[in-house]
Parts: structure tokens; sequence; C-alpha cells
């Protein structure tokens, strides 16, 4: 039974032979771009691996400021790790292009030589292959070097400078003005010994752990070898080094000054506190002596007042004998004048002579006593005054003692305080002596840079940049295979319907629904299979698939022409992805048709009951018909969204990436307002004039398996190049490039980490504002406070930002970033992705119109013989057209409005997550409005082509012959 | 009996749309006889044919066809059922639109393991000079020729023949009916014929009628009329 089948499978195809034409070349073309860009991915990734092995990548390398000494060299090796120099000059060729001068290699990253052959004579040069390209020479060709001309002997690639960045932190190749050089060990040295080079010889050793220690612990291992700073021939270090030799001299020296300055404290605070034991002493004694005059001025008080009393009964019995002379000196009167009368001789002048004096006295004494009184008087009054001023005196003199006392105390306490801080500072001198000589011993470790093959930048990153390929392509190809198997489980399902009848007839007979399945599943698998194979065949075997997107990654990495690898998992998705997927995807559909019973079929039950479904009052006829033929064509309906959908996605990631590189151009170039920006290896202690300095500090964070550099850049308030906006920046409030923001999506208010180097320390801030910035991930802070965080001097820079070309020597530099080199570096994205954006875009336009059309063309088909009937009964072109063919603006319309967000959505989640994970610059590919409406209007304009067409195929419908094949 | 049907019931839908089509159905049919099922529209006969053949379901009674009851049968069970016993014709063919005339048949012939010598079928049939044709390519009569092709080359022990005329002339009509009872001849094939032409009752055994889902009239016909003298077909 199954050749039956298989016949009558092939003659179902030779019937649909142009509709599965069309699905087999989107099927083989998706194919071939999947298998393209994988095959290519696999390559590039399997010849890394082959290639680190063959020619003994680096595990990473390290740089020292002197050449280590073959003892050192001898104890790294003994341990079981190779250690290779790779000594380079930097040399200046014409037109300002650099090429840095290696010795050629016979152990770690050995050259692999593209064309011609490695140097054998002191006058020949292995070129590095991208410069060589971009710069138009081939072997035989010369090249000059200051004044030395050579014939360029052979093109080549080392795996140590996969990608030719010159410096790590180089955004972007410039292969027009940087390549890389080999010439014989001899002429390396004697180019060395002519100085006719750049900078200083860099001493960089490559390294092979062989599994006998970790980077760590070799790093470890480096650090511990110590040298001479005087061994150190680089001026600029020598320069630096006296400076910061100076400054460790000013730092013990101010230490000392700080004891010494303590100890005198101390003296004075001991001083202090015995003169305030002796104050409180005296105080005592002098309260003591109040108290006693205070407990004794009463007693005073009482005897000036007994005495005022005595006064007063003086002064009474003054008066009372002065009133007694009185009445005396009366009774003497009328004494005298009876004795007159009496005749008794008185003497009366006499008599009252002396009693005139005798009362004068008494007036005297009473004055006298008067005065007395008043005086004793006055005298209790101020005794009692004397009373309160000594009782006060006491409260004071109590006070006094007390305050005294607490003087002594505290003295005593400031003493004991001053003591423990004579004791800390001693200790504190102690430890920041031992700590200046930690800190100033670090430059005297002879490793100056160490980084690992995984961290670095120029090692294996084109097999890092297609790997993001490889994982597209595999999910892409299965879901545009799904697309299509589904596409062509609709015309199963359509034969199915057509055909249910035959299949209840064949039911009724014994035939079984897995043969039935199987028989329908056939075609599909079978074109998905066929178009697998030519999609394979084209991807693997013609220049226009791997070749091609292999020399995309040849046009950016420094790599030899690769042997194509015909991977069997690329052969293996080819044959097997399409065939199977469409085995799976039919039989899901199909089985689910093939279910009903043979008694449902043969009376075509489903096709009878799909009219009667839906029935909207107050629609006019035409409207409601519409609806109709939308619902009785679900699956077709489904499959065209399901389709946009797809196809939009794929825009959507051609569109993304069109607007991420268009915006990575427009951005650098609008964003960056500085000129040039100056890393120092060896900063001047004076800020360059015109230059805004800056500390910048290099720091990791992680997302999505990939570990990025962020510079904390501690800027001064006046730097005019980056504007942080109406914020106070400290030590936790910071401002962010928004390429920072972007990549970790972060907001204003957000609180982040990142770690430093060894991912040891981490390091917490809060965005306080985002700034404009696209180029780099940084996180701006105040100088003061980067300084303060890092424990850097109050003068440290490091950076130096400026809006023009300023004079600084390349020795004392790390690097110089300008402005055009970025605004460079970001148009190269645009040239490399361009014509990856047109493939994508103009396949997913070609892979929705083929969809559409089918889906479109076979809604026809199925209702052919009520398009013919609606003609017989006087329908004209147009209202037929509106009958089964406009329901689809809708659809398209209202899909477009769905997939578009939805799209966007779904892509702008994969979009960073998956396809530039690896990329550090963040950029949100965001669209304009402009960009949607030019997107739904491809969309509508495409509908009303395809619309147009099939409006032809209507006017061509014949009711006759259609009813003629009527059963 | 070789086809016996006892207490047969068999209702469609619920509440208000619910009918009873099948009441209680008992019939019996003999091994090699040709059997025609009769009644007006909505008596029954075509669902009695399903029930017989496994399509439909029953609600109770009995089937029991060659000794096998299809009660309780399911999926593969009642495929096999069909495959072992049963052949079908219907009024409409039903053949594969893009396989030859010798290919449909092939469908059924690897059905069994002694399937019918094809080229005498063909030959009985007919056929031979349009085994490559395709079903679009013949007559009415033809193509229905094919289907009895294509439902006897398992050699079923039982045919049911749905409306087997139904879509062809008197001319043709007469010519297929000779066909079953030359094939009936020859092979013995047991026949449940649904019809509703009046005349084919002449030229079989048994006739069976229904009416309202119960039989009406069932006996054996004491002489047969051979199929080509059958008038008003």
């Amino acid at each position: 039974m199954g050749k039956v089948f298989l016949r009558r499978a092939a003659r179902d195809l030779k019937a649909g032979a142009s509709r599965y034409l069309a699905l087999s070349l989107l099927i083989g073309f998706s194919m071939f771009i999947v298998l393209s860009l994988m095959g290519s991915a696999l390559t590039v990734i399997d010849y890394t691996k082959i290639r680190d092995d063959e020619l003994r990548r680096e595990d990473g390398e390290f740089t020292v400021f002197i050449p280590l000494t073959e003892g050192e060299i001898d104890e790294i090796e003994s341990t079981g790790v190779t250690v290779d120099p790779m000594f380079y000059i930097d040399c200046e060729m014409s037109e300002g292009k650099i090429l840095r001068v290696y010795k050629i290699r016979d152990d770690l990253n050995q050259m692999s030589i593209v064309e011609g052959a490695a140097p054998s004579t002191d006058e020949e040069v292995l070129l590095e292959r991208r410069f060589a390209e971009v710069n138009g020479i081939n072997p035989g060709d010369e090249i000059t070097l200051g004044d030395e001309t050579f014939t360029v002997s052979g093109i080549g690639a080392t795996p140590d400078y996969n990608t030719v960045l010159r410096n790590f932190s180089d955004a972007v190749v410039d292969s027009a003005s940087f390549g890389v050089l080999f010439v014989t060990e001899e002429k390396y040295d004697q180019m060395l010994s002519s100085g006719n080079y750049l900078s200083t010889e860099q001493y960089c050793y490559a390294y092979l752990l062989n599994d006998s220690m970790t980077d760590d612990e070799l790093r470890e291992l480096l650090e511990e070898y110590e040298i001479d700073p005087q061994d150190i021939q680089d001026e600029y270090f020598t320069e630096y080094w006296d400076r910061m030799t100076n400054q460790r001299d000013d730092l013990v020296e101010g230490i000392d000054e700080l004891v010494e300055g303590v100890s005198e404290l101390r003296d004075g605070a001991s001083d202090l506190s015995n003169g305030a034991e002796e104050l409180y002493d005296g105080v005592s004694e002098l309260h003591d002596g109040i108290s006693e005059l205070n407990d004794n001025v009463p007693e005073f008080t009482d005897g000036i007042d007994e005495l005022n009393d005595g006064a007063s009964e003086l002064m009474a019995g003054v008066q009372a004998y002065t009133d007694a002379v009185g009445q005396a000196s009366e009774g003497a009167e009328q004494l005298a004048q009876g004795a007159a009368l009496a005749g008794v001789p008185v003497d009366q002048q006499s008599l009252a002579a002396g009693f005139e004096a005798i009362t004068a006295g008494g007036e005297e004494l009473e004055a006298g006593v008067a005065a007395l009184h008043d005086g004793t008087s006055e005298l209790s009054d101020a005794a009692g005054e004397l009373e309160d001023g000594v009782s006060e005196l006491y409260d004071g003199s109590s006070e006094l003692r007390d305050g005294a006392e607490e003087l002594s105390d505290g003295a005593s306490e400031l003493n004991d305080g001053v003591n423990e801080l004579y004791d800390g500072i001693n200790e504190f001198s102690d430890e920041a002596n031992d700590m200046i000589d930690d800190i100033f011993n670090v430059d005297t470790d002879n490793l100056i840079s160490f980084i690992t093959a995984t961290e670095n930048p120029r090692v294996d990153s084109a097999a890092d940049d297609v790997q993001i390929n490889l994982s597209a392509s595999i999910i892409f190809g299965v879901l545009l295979i799904m697309l299509f198997a589904y596409v062509i489980s609709v015309f199963i399902v359509h034969t199915i319907d057509k055909e249910s009848p035959v299949i209840g007839a064949l039911y009724s007979m014994g035939v079984k629904r897995s043969t039935l399945t199987l028989s329908y599943v056939a075609v599909p698998v079978l074109v998905c299979f066929l178009s697998g194979i030519i999609g394979t065949l084209v991807a693997l075997y013609t220049p226009l698939g791997i070749p091609s997107q292999l020399q995309d990654t040849l046009n950016y990495f420094s790599m030899p022409v690769m042997e194509i690898k015909v991977s069997p998992f690329v052969v293996g998705y080819g044959l097997l992805i399409p065939p199977v997927t469409a085995f799976v995807i039919n039989v899901l559909v199909i089985r689910k048709r093939l279910k009903a019973t043979p008694l449902s079929l043969l009376r075509s039950e489903k096709k009878a009951a799909q009219g009667k479904q839906f029935n909207i009052r107050g629609l006019r006829f035409l409207d409601m018909f519409r609806v109709r033929q939308m619902v009785r064509e679900g699956r077709s309906t489904m499959t065209v969204v399901l389709g946009l959908f797809l196809t939009l996605l794929i825009a959507f990631m051609a569109l993304n990436t069109c607007v991420y590189c268009l915006k990575v151009k427009t951005n650098y170039a609008d964003e960056t307002k500085f000129e040039y920006m100056y890393t120092y290896k060896y900063p001047t202690e004076e800020v360059p004039e015109g230059g805004y300095e800056a500390v910048s500090e290099e720091l990791k964070k992680t997302i999505y398996g990939y570990s990025f550099d962020v510079a904390v850049m501690g800027i001064t308030p006046d730097n005019p190049f980056f504007d942080i906006g109406d914020v106070t920046l400290d030590s936790t409030n910071v401002a962010v490039s928004s390429s920072f923001a972007v990549k970790f999506d972060l907001d204003v208010g957000d609180e982040f980490n990142v770690s430093d180097k060894n991912g040891e320390r981490l390091y917490a801030f809060r965005v306080a504002s985002v700034v404009d910035f696209s180029a780099s991930n940084m996180v701006f802070m105040d100088i003061d406070d980067c300084r303060d965080m890092f424990g850097e001097d109050d003068d440290y820079y490091n950076v130096v930002f400026s809006d023009h070309e300023l004079d600084i020597e390349s020795g004392r530099l790390y690097s110089t970033l300008s402005r055009s080199d970025l605004v460079k570096a970001g148009g190269i994205y645009v040239d490399q992705m361009m014509s990856m954006i047109i493939i994508m875009s103009v396949a997913s336009a070609v892979m929705f119109v083929v969809v559409l059309y089918l889906m479109m063309k076979m809604m026809l088909d199925r209702s052919s013989f009520n398009i013919s009937l609606v003609k017989i009964f006087g329908f004209r072109n147009r209202e037929v057209r509106q009958m089964y063919l406009d329901g689809n603006l809708y659809i398209v319309a209202i899909g477009a409005l769905l997939a578009i967000p939805v799209d966007k959505a779904v892509m702008d989640y994969i979009y960073p997550r998956y396809l530039i994970s690896n990329v550090g610059v963040g950029i949100r590919p965001s669209y304009s409005p402009a960009l949607y409406v030019a997107i739904f209007a491809v969309i509508m304009v495409l509908y009303l082509l395809i619309n147009t067409v099939l409006v032809a195929r209507i006017r061509k419908m014949d009711p006759a012959e259609v009813l003629k094949n009527r059963e | 009996m070789y086809i016996e049907t006892k207490g047969l019931k068999k209702s469609y839908g619920e509440g208000g749309s619910y009918v009873q089509v099948l009441k209680g159905v008992d019939i019996g049919i003999n091994n090699g006889e040709i059997c025609v099922i009769q009644g007006t529209s909505g008596s029954g006969k075509s669902t009695l044919l399903n029930c017989i053949g496994g399509l439909d379901t029953i609600d109770s009674g009995n089937v029991t066809v060659a000794g096998t009851s299809i009660e309780g049968l399911k999926g593969e069970k009642l495929s096999d059922y069909r495959r072992n016993n049963l052949g079908f014709i219907f009024q409409f063919y039903n053949l594969v639109p893009n396989l030859t005339v010798k290919e449909n048949i092939q469908v059924c012939e690897y059905l069994t393991k002694t399937p019918l010598d094809m080229d005498e079928l063909l030959d009985v049939l007919g056929l031979s000079e349009h085994k490559d044709k395709f079903p679009s390519q013949l007559s009415g009569g033809q193509q229905q020729r094919c289907a009895i092709a294509r439902a006897l080359i398992k050699n079923p022990k039982v045919l049911l023949c749905d409306e087997p005329t139904g879509a062809l002339d008197s001319n043709t009509s007469r010519d297929i009916l000779i066909l079953l009872e030359r094939i009936n001849k020859q092979y013995g094939t047991t026949m449940l014929i649904v019809t509703h032409n009046n005349s084919i009752k002449n030229m079989v055994d048994h006739v069976i009628y229904l009416k309202d889902g119960m039989v009406h009239k069932d006996y054996f016909n004491e002489v047969k009329v051979p199929a080509k003298d059958l008038e008003d077909l």
C-alpha cells in the first residue's frame, strides 16, 4: 500500500507544483541562510578550537616592567607552565599607520601563513592579514618603516590577534591604520637598538598553563617578583616613580610629625591634669574658709543686734535721764522759787546754769546715744547683708569647688585620652609606615598587567562573535520550518476536507488511520526534505553559502582562510530538521482531521457544520458573508496571522539591528562632546593645560553570561563633556552613561553593584542621573569621592578629556580615544551589518508575501465552486472580491496591528539577551512612530499587491468549468 | 445466520431533536445470500447498514457478522473487523481521485493476505483496459465498477452496498447489478444492498422492508429475476 500512497503523494506534488515549488524555494532559501550562518559559525568555532591547539594559543599574557630573569622563568616553568616572550615595539609606517613589530614565533601563538612565507632574511617581514588586505599589500610588495624598507614575504595571522585591537580598550578594529608585523630575531634586535620606534619596548609574555596551575595562581606567583625601579628604562615611569617616592617621603615625614605633635599634646595634657588637681585643692581650701566664715557670721550679726538693742536701751535710758534732768531742773526751779519764796537763798542763777549745763549735757548724751543707735542699727543692717553675702559666697565657693573637681576629673580623663591617643598614634605610625611600604612596594612588583585569554578581547573573539549566529540560526531555522510545514499542513487539511468521503470509504474498508496519516504526511515531509537537501547543498557547496558568511567574519577578524567544515550537525540539521518538523506539525494537524468517524467523513459533516457557526444580527449581507468566510477559513486565517508574526519577527530582528547600528553611529557622533580622551599610564604632576582631569577605575559587571568593563569615572564639577543634570553626586549617588543604563536595564533610583577585576570586592551605587553617552559603560561620580573610594591622592588623575588635541607624550599613555575614532567605530557597525539587514528584511518580506499569497489563493480555490455559483447568480467581480477576498484586508490589518507591538516586544526581549548579549554597548533599538507607520504601510502594500493578483484570478474563474468539475 | 441483528436500536440527537431511527431491528441473513433492504426515506435502512458495517455505534441490541459480534469493538479492533469481513460500495464511488483504477484497487489489496487475483478481477469487472486511467477519466458506471473491484479485491465475506446504482443511469445500473449477481455466484459473497430502487428486490434472495425503524416485511423470493431482465431501473 505504501507504494500506492507514495505514487499518490507524487501526483499531489505534481498537481500543486507551483505552490509546492514556491514553498520549496522558501524552505530551501531559509535553510540556505540558516545553514550558511550555522556552517560558517561552526567552521569558525571548530577552526578556532583546532587552531588554538595547533598554534599553541596562549592561555593568557602578562606584561612586566623589566624582562623576567632566567631564574624567574625557570621557577615558573618548573611548575609546568610554559612562558614565551612576546616583546614588541610599535613603529610608524607612512600616513600615521602603526605596525606592532614582533619576532617570528616558534612556540606559543604561532603564525599561520595565509600567503607567501615567513621571513627568512632580515629584509623580509610577515604582515598580519587584515592590515595587508585593507591596505592592499601583497607578498612581494615593499613597505617602509621609519627609514627602513622591507619586503613582505608573507601574509599571516596569529591567535593572539584574532581581533587586531591596538589596545584592549579600543572599541573597534581599525585595520587601515594598525596591524602586526613579524621580523627575524636579528632584525628585531637591530630595530630595537636603532631606537626608531614610538615607545619603549613592551615586555609581554604569553603563557600556557598546561593544566599545572590556575591563572590566579600564576598571577600571584608573578606578583611576588620584585624589581629595583632603577632598572626600569622607561623615562616616564622613572619620573612617575620619583614623584611617587617623594610623596612617600612626605607621607612618612608627616606621620612622624604627627607622632611628635601627639607626644607634646600628651605632655600638655599631663600638665593640665596636674594643674587642675592643684586648682581643685586650692578651691577646696578656700571653700572650707568660706564655710567657716559662713558658720561665724551669724554670731557676729547676733552681737551686732545685741549691740543695737543695747544702743536702743541706752538711748531710752538717756531719754529717761534727760527727761529726769528736765524734771529735776523744773523741780529745782520750783524749789528755788519755793525757796525764794521761802526765802531760802538759793543761787537761782547758778542752779539754773547748772541745770542748763546738765540739760545740755543730757541732750548731747541723747544725741550721742541716738547717733550710737543709728550706728548700731546700720551696723545691724550691714551685718545682715554680710550674712547674706557670706552665704552667697559660700554657695559660690561650693560651686567653684565642684567645678574645680570636674575640671580636675576632666583634665585627668583628657590626660588618659591623650595618653591613649599617643599610644594609638604610635601604633598608627607603625602601621602607616608598613602600609606606605606596602603601597609603594606595589610599584616595585615587576608585573604591570595580567590578562587571561578569556578576558582578552583580541583572542578567540571571532568564535565568540559567531556563537550568536549559531544560536539564532538554530532557533530561527526551526521556527521557519515550522511555519512552512504549517502552511503545507493547511493545504493537506484542505485536501483532506475535499477527500473526506474517500477517506471515509477507505476507513470503512478497514484502512487504518496511521496508514492514511502517513500517506498525507508524505508530501510535506518530501517537500521539506527535498527543500532541505537543496538548501543544504547550496549552503555547503556554493560560494553563496558558508563561504559568503565566512567572508563576513574574515572581513573583520584576522584569521586565515578557513577550510569549510561540513559538520555532521549542519548536514543533520539541513536534512533532518525540515522533514522531521514537517512530519511532527502535519501529524499533529492531520491526525485530528483523520480522527473523525468513517461515517462523519463519508457525510463530510465537518464541512457542513462550518457554515452555520455565525449569525450576527444587524450585519448587512456582504459583511456577514465576509465574517463567515473568515471563520470558515479559520485555519488559513490563522496561518496568515502566524506567518505575519513570524516573518515580522525576522523583519524586526533586521530592523532592530539596523536601528541599533544607526543609533551607534549617530549617538557616538552626537553624544561624544569631548574631542580627545587620554588614558594615562604615568600621569604628569600637573594636568595638561586645556584638559579636564578625571580618575578612572576599571570595574566589572556581568549580564547574560558576559562580563563587561565598567569605567568608574571621577570627574570634576566643571567637566563640560558629560551633562549629569541637576543632581549632586557622591560616593553612592552616581550618574551612569546611557550605554550602561540600557545594557544593565537601570533607571534613576535603581541600585546596582559592580565588582573589581578579581570579583573580590563589590561597590554599590544608586543611579542619580543618566548621562547621554552611548560609547562606553561609565559610572560618573565626583572626582574627590572617586579618589577617596579607590585610595588615591587628592591630586591624582589618570584620564584627561579635552576639546582639542593636547601635547602629551605617547609614552605616558595607555590609550588615546578621539571623537573621530569613535564616530568611525560607530560607522563600522552599519557597514558590517547592512548586508545582513537587507537580506533579512527582503527574506522576511518574501516569506510574508508567499505565505499570504498561498493562503489567500487557497481560500479562493476552496471557494471556487461557490464563486462560480455566485457568478452564475449574477454577482459582479467586484462583489465577489468583496465577499471572498476583502475580508483578508481586515485580517492582515488587525494581524499587523497586533503583530507589530507583540513582535517588537518579543524581539526587544530576545535581542539584548541572545543576539547582542556579547556586545558591550547598550543602546535601546527603539523605533520612531514613523517607522511603525512605515512597517504597517509596507505590510498593507504587500497585501494589496497580492490582492490585485488574486482579483485577476477571480476574474478568470469560469462558472461553467467549475460546475462541470462538481461530482 | 451469517449476519444477524437482535433488538438493534439506534437514535440520534437529544431533547427536542431526539430521533429513534432503529427501534429494535431483528434480521438474519444467510451466508452467500443477496439481501435488499428497502424502505422510505428516514426508515433507517442506511443506518442499519452502517451499524452492521461498524460505521455507526448502536444504542442497544447486537450485531453479529460471520460469527463476530461488534458489541464493544472500538478503534483498531473495529477497523480489523471491517478489514477482515466487509467490503463497501457507495453511491458516489469515493475513489481516490489521483490514483488510477488499478491503484485504487491496490489500496485495498494490501489489506488482506489472500486477495483476489487483480487481473482476473479487472477482467471480470471489465476494467482491464481502464486500469491505468484516473477516476476523472471514467464514466460513472466504470467508476462504480472500480469501487466494486476495490471492495472485492480483499475477498470480503460480506459486501455492503449503499445505493450502488443511485448515481447511475438505467443501463449502467443494470450492468452493475449483473456484476454483483455474477460476483455473488462466482465468489459466494454475501451481499446487503440498501436501495430505493424497487426493481432490485426482484433479483435477490432476501428482502427486508423497514418502516419507521422497524422491520415491516422480511421475506425470501421464491423466484428471482436475473439482473439482466430487471425493468424500470
